[in-house]
């Protein structure tokens, strides 16, 4: 699969969320535990629906949520 | 593990007990030896076919059980993603072997060899397909 440039700070968000768990957060937006894992590590980009329903879920705009870093992913090794 | 990923490793383990099958066929063709009794090769692959219906069977309802929500829930899109992107390459090996097969016509092959090539390229299509979803699985995509 190609370079994955987009970050989020999913994980952050849960935390300041009451400690919100993976499966929570996966049952309110519609997928399983093991996507909401990969997107939190940059191994998948959700699509654009799944993205903004993450965002609805924490009250936030989606470009607080997902970041897109083309430099950053060229950066890594 | 998702319900969707044991259940591919089930089918995929499942389907290796076709091995026995062919590789039974292959000791046959290669020593030229006569197998044990008559439709020996007949009941081994119904006996072999059982056997793999009742372990999805009874394995995917002790995983269905286990976690009934998992089970109920459709497949979100990474999992399709994951399906999709597994069977282009199980297509074209069975595309390739399908020809490769259509070759075995004259090569002086019977019905009953021609028919085992078309089956041998189904199984290795099969495996191919569901070790795909295990990779990418294990990949998180």
């Amino acid at each position: 699969m190609g370079e994955n440039h987009i970050t989020n700070a999913i994980r952050r968000l849960r935390f300041e969320h009451g400690e919100m768990t993976q499966q929570a957060l996966a049952e309110r937006i519609g997928v399983t535990r093991q996507t909401v894992n990969a997107i939190e590590q940059g191994k998948y980009s959700p699509s654009l629906e799944v993205a903004f329903r993450i965002s609805s879920v924490f009250g936030l705009p989606l470009d607080a949520v997902f970041q897109y870093q083309p430099e950053a992913a060229k950066k890594a090794p | 593990m998702s319900f969707r990923e044991k259940s591919d490793w089930l089918s995929f383990a499942s389907l290796c007990l076709l091995a026995i099958y062919f590789f039974e066929i292959g000791r046959g063709v290669l020593t030229d030896s006569q197998p044990s009794g008559p439709y020996y090769y007949f009941k081994l692959f119904w006996w072999l076919i059982g056997v793999l219906i009742a372990i999805q069977v009874v394995t995917h309802s002790v995983l269905a059980r286990r976690s009934p929500q998992d089970a109920q829930a459709p497949a979100d899109e990474r999992e399709r993603l994951i399906h999709l992107r597994a069977t282009p390459p199980a297509y074209f090996v069975l595309l390739v072997g399908a020809f490769m097969t259509i070759g075995t016509m004259h090569m002086g092959f019977s019905v009953w060899q021609f028919a085992h090539c078309i089956l041998f390229v189904i199984w290795i299509a099969e495996l191919l397909r569901y070790g795909m979803r295990l990779y990418y699985y294990r990949r998180a995509v």
